[in-house]
């Protein structure tokens, strides 16, 4: 039992930031920009948050300093954010262009300004953040274990994230003319919805999520950060595909993903599958194999925004 | 607006390059020099420790210095780099990893009268057939399996039983940490009559801090391994933030990690820099060992653990500095019996080494 408490747990690692930094790129794509900027946001989101835990650890820990780096995250990565929404929707530049050239600036400026303010490039904190056990929570039998041991509030914060993006895409008046401007602009602006002002918005949100995404990614897996997030932004990107741009399919191929990825990885050290006797190259390829598969029998009906990537020109309409 | 946003962003661009340019105008060449390999000159680990050798050698003797990055990971990429670096004036240029083989084995021919010192390798074609050192190159390598074996006989002395190793790439110097780690822990199992020894053994294929080497570090500690040897770099790091997750313990490698992590316990480490420094100082007192290879090892104190920081429960100096004699003295045939790597007449895997209380489980 404590083998499947433990993948839960070590799945969460790996889903949430996917999560957080897929539904990012969903606000972007759903108001027709395509964000592949979302690898050099999580840099940029990491780095600067990394930056001020590193900055204040000596003076508080635990908690407050986290809540602290998830507003740094989040407030970093929208500014930087801004620079793919200047580009897309006021110089009608090329999305994909403008993406690629924030995800190869970040990594050298989280380089350069590391290097330049501490010497080395590695910037290094200490976790204080992991919570052993949830208060009450942490005890129900099956899912106490499972949810609320060894975790971190980014987990929950990631699960509030998704349950608000879903609310705001469907419930909300802010939700209908953020989709109606990357279904059809044209439409949008000919009932009086300010395309630009929506689209910026889009990409805000997404560059404040990858942000927060990127801090999410870094904290439980290391002990330093050292400018570079192992592609995780890509990968989003892929659940973000995956998901069909639908909160609740993402919020499952996120967890598909993640759940995957811990198997492949973590099966020498769990009893019972080793115990399957499935030869060991099985375990390596379970996670392609798996969403080629799933792939396979979901594409059908893609469900990309159909003006995405389109920079929106009033004079088409 | 527009021109002074414009402005304003100039100024803070060209701050730091202001400070950076005022550095490098002291000097109109520079004489030692360094190619980094992969990774960075701040990694805290194989690039650095050289890179620390050679400034401070420079620094004591007043010398200009200079590090190149290349381009890129090939062949072609490093020799433009030494090209580079004697265009700057380099008169002795280091380069570690043995990716810089035929890099080296061409620039041997190609600058005469530069000088190279080579870590960790022998300058050959490129494809393993001919092997060939000109006088204007020293070649060095460590005996990682000593300080692998050291690292692996702590941690069995200390009283663990179940052990990891975490290699990064199967390069030939990790390989040779991990034989090593696995003898060491076999020779002190036998010394103490233990009936078991279990030992995961793996290698990543990345030298990162990924949350998959997070994960499998994890389940490892989950299931029961107290302390994993984790050499491959950045590895280290995703098996630290593991092992403070999971109340486990981590052995780092090539420099004394042991302010990285509180469940760092000890590190197996090759002392880069004073091998660097003690080359260059032979260079520049004329005689450099230009067309010798040699192989670094206990007795020139090039591997070891760092007890001064070490946290081990039991295993004391005194049990440290009688193991190290036994290596320097080779006592009983303690260190020419320890087993290097394939290459060096070695099994391919290391559950073929031939130890019997250590039970070695291949995690591919």
């Amino acid at each position: 039992m404590s083998s499947i408490f433990f993948l839960i747990q070590q799945t969460m690692f790996f889903s949430i930031p996917l999560l957080v930094v897929a539904l990012g790129g969903m606000f972007s794509e759903r108001s027709g920009i395509v964000n592949i900027a979302l690898e050099g946001i999580m840099i940029m989101g990491a780095f600067a948050s990394i930056f001020v835990i590193n900055g204040l650890q000596d003076f508080i820990q635990g908690q407050g300093l986290l809540l602290i780096a998830i507003l740094v995250a989040l407030a970093s990565g929208m500014v930087f954010s801004l620079l793919h929404a200047y580009a897309s929707v006021n110089m009608r530049a090329n999305q994909v262009i403008s993406g690629t050239a924030l995800n190869m600036f970040a990594p050298a400026f989280a380089t350069f300004i590391a290097r330049t303010v501490q010497g080395v490039k590695e910037i290094g904190f200490t976790n204080t953040f992991r919570i052993e056990s949830v208060p009450m929570l942490g005890k129900i039998p099956l899912l106490g274990p499972m949810f609320f041991q060894n975790t971190y509030i980014t987990t929950f914060i990631g699960i509030i994230i998704l349950v608000a993006a879903w609310f705001t895409l469907f419930k909300t008046r802010f939700g209908l003319r953020l989709r109606s401007c990357g279904e059809n602009p044209q439409a949008a602006d000919s009932v009086g919805i300010n395309v630009s002002k929506i689209r910026y918005a889009g990409v805000l949100i997404s560059g404040a999520l990858a942000g927060l995404g990127g801090l999410i990614f870094v904290v439980p897996t290391s002990t330093s950060f050292n400018a570079t997030v192992s592609g995780y932004g890509f990968l989003a990107l892929a659940v973000l595909i995956f998901g069909q741009w639908n909160p609740k399919r993402i919020f499952l191929s996120a967890f598909f993903f993640g759940l995957m990825k811990t198997i492949s990885a973590t099966y020498s050290g769990i009893p019972f599958l080793q115990d399957l006797s499935i030869s060991k190259d099985i375990y390596k390829m379970i996670p392609y194999i798996a969403t080629l598969i799933v792939l396979a029998i979901s594409s059908r009906n893609s469900q990309a925004p159909k003006a995405v990537g389109v920079p929106y020109d009033k004079g088409t309409r | 607006m527009k021109k002074l946003g414009f402005i304003v962003l100039l100024i803070i661009i060209m701050i730091p390059s202001v400070f950076a340019t005022a550095e490098r105008e002291a000097a109109s060449g520079y004489e030692v020099a360094m190619i980094t390999d992969i990774g960075d000159i701040d990694d805290k680990s194989f690039n650095q420790g050289t890179w620390e050798g050679v400034e401070k050698f420079a620094m004591d003797n007043d010398l200009t210095h200079k590090y190149y990055k290349p381009t890129e990971k090939t062949t072609d990429a490093y020799v433009a780099a030494i090209d580079l670096a004697i265009q700057g004036g380099a008169k002795i240029i280091v380069t570690p990893g043995f990716l810089f083989e035929p890099a080296i084995f061409r620039a041997q021919d190609l600058y005469p009268d530069t000088s190279f010192i080579l870590i960790d390798g022998f300058p050959q074609d490129g494809t393993y057939t001919e092997f060939r050192i000109e006088s204007n190159v020293y070649s060095i390598f460590y005996a990682e399996q000593e300080s692998g074996f050291l690292a692996g006989y702590a941690a069995v002395k200390d009283g663990y039983t179940k052990l990891g190793f975490m290699g990064g790439m199967a390069v030939p110097a990790v390989v040779r940490f991990g034989y090593g780690f696995v003898q060491g822990a076999e020779y002190a199992a036998q010394e103490m009559g233990i009936d078991a020894v279990i030992l995961k053994y793996t290698y990543t294929g990345n030298f990162d801090a990924t949350p998959e080497n997070q994960a499998l570090a994890a389940s490892w500690f989950g299931g029961g391994t107290e302390v994993i040897f984790a050499a491959g770099g950045k590895v280290g790091n995703s098996v630290m933030a593991a092992a403070e997750a999971n109340n486990g313990k981590v052995i780092g490698v090539d420099v004394d990690q042991s302010a990285e992590s509180t469940s760092v316990i000890s590190s197996a480490m090759k002392q880069l820099g004073i091998s660097v420094y003690l080359g260059l100082e032979e260079y520049y007192a004329g005689n450099f060992k230009g067309g010798v290879s040699e192989v670094l090892d206990v007795t020139v104190d090039a591997v070891g653990l760092p007890m001064g920081n070490s946290k081990f429960n039991s295993f004391s100096q005194a049990d440290y500095d009688e193991i190290f004699n036994m290596l320097v003295n080779d006592t009983a045939g303690v260190k020419s019996g320890i087993i290097g790597d394939g290459g060096m007449g070695g099994p391919d895997s290391a559950e073929a080494l031939p130890v019997e209380i250590v039970s070695v489980t291949v995690v591919q």
